[in-house]
């Protein structure tokens, strides 16, 4: 009985130390707590702070009512191939605070994008006429492509604490070392105190621990199809882009998996109805083994063997 | 090998310039020649130049071994002109030069005095005076006009003074007189500083030496305060600022730094300098410390003042000024830049990068429009096409199925073109041939992900057609 007693006060010792990391008072969480238990709703509320909703009421739910707008929010893409959906989702959550303040002020603000060379080399710079289709003012678009990792990190430090940009941009590429938790944690109290957003783009990263709110594991998915004027939608033609989108890390313990579609004309997200397979076209096959490389012209890439285990999250 | 120069023991001996290295070692055995450098002896007399602006900014450099010196309406500020030359011979003794000079109303008669007489001052109307008793070549002739003065007997500037002219410019030109009418100062002769001069400038001069980074960013702030009213007075703000840092031993530092708009706040202007040392902070070496800062602005351009409004649209446009400020002197000013489009089919030719730093102060320019019937561009465009290889491709004018990039294969499973770019025939055209014409295609893969492909050349007419992959759609 003692010794339980001595593990749930180790147990709230370490609760009160990760809430104070959280920058919640430490009474506030056992409120929030018991909140929690009686009425969910309230819970998500004790959570301060401006918020990007998706626009999406079943998603904002789980997100406790939408991106922060005072942190760091990270989207990470597992390959560099696949950099046009982590790209395209964090454009798009920069179109939409862009037309936030276009509401509010009037005067259009604009966004940073701090390159990672690698990842441009490989994946291409934003393109001035792509970005004005896809929502974004091209004009009111700032490229910075600094040689360094601390030069990166600088600058997205004084671009958030300038509070000038709605939405910064800091593309890196995998895991560096000299990015770890203590630069983060740097950047998001940085964010925090100027009440700006981050959005951290990890590009062909894995899992790794940060202070980010959330963490989403952005993959491309087939595009949505586009509408004819008598209201069907026409075969195989690309519209508008598709993401998937699985929520990695948040408070919320059950991972999420969803589909939205980014309507660049309107400047805001639909969701995807689950009812379609979500599932890739590869992947519904119907015999699952593993496919043999395709003999044309020279070998495909030596596909991965035997099953993938599950392991652990780092976070 | 020759000796080029002597130093002062070897001037006792019986040594010359453009004697043989070998006739001087069997002369002196144990003379020691150092190889001559003249790329060091002009960095050297650059250092002592850029040394001498502490006196006046109007600094040239008069061929391998002398300095011009320009110092209408300075000398006051050193307690006239005779305190004003001792002080710079004395200061140049100590640091082990040895120098001669002189100041008078024309950059020839100085030149001959400081050269072939005994230096000093010499008043307005002793020209003729001081002039007389030199060599004809004190008056900057070249050797063979020397020559042939001399053959004709006229060994110093004296005699050239009483001789008529008419005769002299038929035998050796118009140079004689010129530089003769220079040296007296009735003909005008400009010295063209090496520096831009700085429309304005403020300094400081300190008894005792400073080296910290933080006391000089704040005498820069302070320095930046007593700038402020001059350019009020104007009614301009700087768009260059340069701080010029004299050190004790005689090292001058020049730092400058731009700005996005014109800029009169004295605490932005030290932040300025803030970052810029941070910068060049491995190069800067304070040593026994500066004895002199001074504040340049090298340009200026009109400052709109404007009031500000309730909701701050001001201040926001001031802070984006500032960060750009900063991002610019940190990391230099290609490090941040925004794009700008053109009136251009190329994917690649409709937009140009410009520097943040010159967005923000120039007007907005015409938005360039593009065709409205054209297709959806992608987020990101490789920064050179990259070529690939297509399979089972579509005929005539069809998409692949399939195409290997980058060691991958990827499925086609829906495309959507082709939209056909013919190239700029203007630019691109080789010997009445255009270059081929692109077909791009927006393509989605079996896994969702989309790209922005193009074929070069047609069909019917190249019978290779390239493939190439040029943007990745979100």
């Amino acid at each position: 009985m003692a010794q339980s007693a001595v593990t749930r006060e180790r147990l709230f010792a370490l609760r009160e130390t990760i809430a104070k990391l959280e920058g919640k008072p430490a009474p506030a969480l056992a409120a929030a707590q018991s909140e929690a238990l009686a009425d969910k709703g309230l819970a998500a509320k004790n959570d301060s702070g401006p918020r990007l909703p998706l626009g999406i009421p079943a998603l904002d739910e789980a997100i406790d009512g939408g991106l922060p707008l005072d942190g760091i929010t990270e989207a990470r893409t597992d390959l560099l191939r696949e950099a046009g959906a982590g790209s395209g989702f964090v454009l798009a959550l920069a179109a939409m605070l862009q037309r936030q303040v276009e509401e509010s002020h009037s005067a259009p603000l604009p966004i940073l994008w701090i390159a990672d060379m690698v990842s441009t080399m490989e994946a291409g710079v934003p393109y001035a006429v792509g970005l004005r289709d896809f929502g974004l003012k091209p004009d009111q678009f700032f490229y910075a492509s600094p040689r360094k990792l601390e030069d990166a990190l600088w600058l997205a430090e004084s671009a958030v604490e300038s509070g000038v940009f709605p939405a910064t941009v800091l593309e890196i590429r995998g895991n560096p070392k000299p990015f770890g938790l203590t630069e983060s944690r740097r950047l998001s109290l940085r964010a925090k105190a100027s009440k700006r957003p981050l959005f951290l783009l990890r590009q062909a990263g894995e899992e790794e621990a940060s202070s980010a709110y959330f963490r989403f594991l952005a993959a491309p998915a087939p595009a949505q199809a586009r509408p004819l004027p008598d209201g069907t939608m026409l075969g195989g033609s690309i519209g508008n882009p598709v993401f998937h989108l699985t929520l990695e890390k948040s408070r919320n313990p059950a991972p999420l998996s969803f589909l939205l579609e980014w309507n660049p004309h309107d400047r805001r997200f639909f969701a995807v109805s689950q009812s379609a397979n979500p599932r890739l076209p590869d992947e519904r096959a119907t015999h699952s083994g593993t496919p043999l490389s395709a003999p044309s012209n020279r070998p495909d890439r030596k596909k991965e063997m035997g099953a993938l285990l599950a392991f652990a999250r780092t976070s | 090998m020759r000796l080029t120069a002597l130093d002062e023991a070897a001037e006792t001996l019986n040594l010359r310039k453009h004697m043989g290295v070998a006739e001087a070692r069997a002369i002196y055995p144990t003379l020691d020649v150092i190889e001559d450098d003249p790329a060091a002896n002009r960095r050297f007399l650059e250092a002592i130049a850029d040394w001498c602006d502490r006196y006046t900014p109007l600094v040239a450099l008069d061929g391998v071994d002398g300095l011009f010196l320009d110092i209408t309406g300075c000398a006051h500020l050193f307690g006239g002109e005779t305190p004003l030359l001792k002080d710079i011979l004395a200061r140049l003794f100590q640091m082990g030069i040895d120098a001669r000079g002189a100041i008078s109303s024309s950059p020839g008669l100085s030149w001959a005095i400081s050269r072939f007489g005994q230096g000093g001052i010499i008043e307005h109307g002793e020209a003729e005076q001081a002039l007389a008793p030199l060599p004809v070549a004190a008056l900057r002739l070249e050797d063979e006009t020397i020559g042939g003065l001399d053959k004709m007997g006229l060994k110093y500037v004296g005699d050239l003074l009483t001789a008529p002219r008419a005769p002299l410019a038929r035998r050796f030109g118009g140079a004689v007189l010129l530089r003769l009418d220079q040296a007296l100062g009735t003909d005008e002769e400009p010295v063209s500083p090496r520096l831009p001069v700085a429309s304005l400038s403020v300094e400081r001069r300190l008894i005792e030496p400073i080296g910290a980074e933080d006391d000089i960013l704040a005498l820069t702030g302070q320095v930046a305060v007593s700038l402020k009213p001059s350019l009020e007075a104007r009614g301009v703000g700087g768009r260059i600022f340069e701080l010029v840092l004299f050190r004790v031993d005689g090292k001058v530092f020049r730092i400058s730094a731009g700005t996005a708009q014109p800029l009169r706040e004295p605490k932005r202007i030290a932040a300025l300098f803030a970052e810029r040392l941070q910068a060049i902070h491995d190069d800067f070496d304070a040593g026994y410390g500066f004895e002199i800062l001074r504040l340049n602005v090298l340009l200026h351009e009109d400052f709109v003042t404007s009031q500000g409004d309730f909701e701050h649209r001001q201040r926001k446009d001031a802070s984006l000024a500032a960060f750009v400020d900063r991002v610019s002197a940190r990391l230099g000013e290609d490090c941040l830049q925004t794009f700008q489009l053109r009136e251009s089919h190329i994917p690649e030719r409709a937009y140009t990068t410009v520097p943040a730093i010159e967005h923000l102060s120039a007007p907005k320019t015409r938005e360039g429009h593009l065709p409205p019937a054209r297709s959806e561009r992608p987020i990101r465009l490789l920064r050179k096409a990259e070529p690939m290889d297509a399979f089972a491709i579509e005929i005539p004018d069809g998409a692949p199925a399939s195409f290997h990039w980058r060691r991958m294969q990827h499925r086609v499973l829906k495309s959507e073109g082709p939209e056909r770019l013919a190239m700029e025939w203007w630019l691109d055209g080789v010997d009445g041939k255009d270059a081929g014409d692109r077909d791009y295609f927006r393509i989605e893969d079996d896994k969702g992900r989309r790209f922005w492909i193009y074929r070069q050349g047609h069909y019917e007419r190249d019978t290779t057609q390239s493939w190439f992959m040029h943007g990745v759609i979100a």
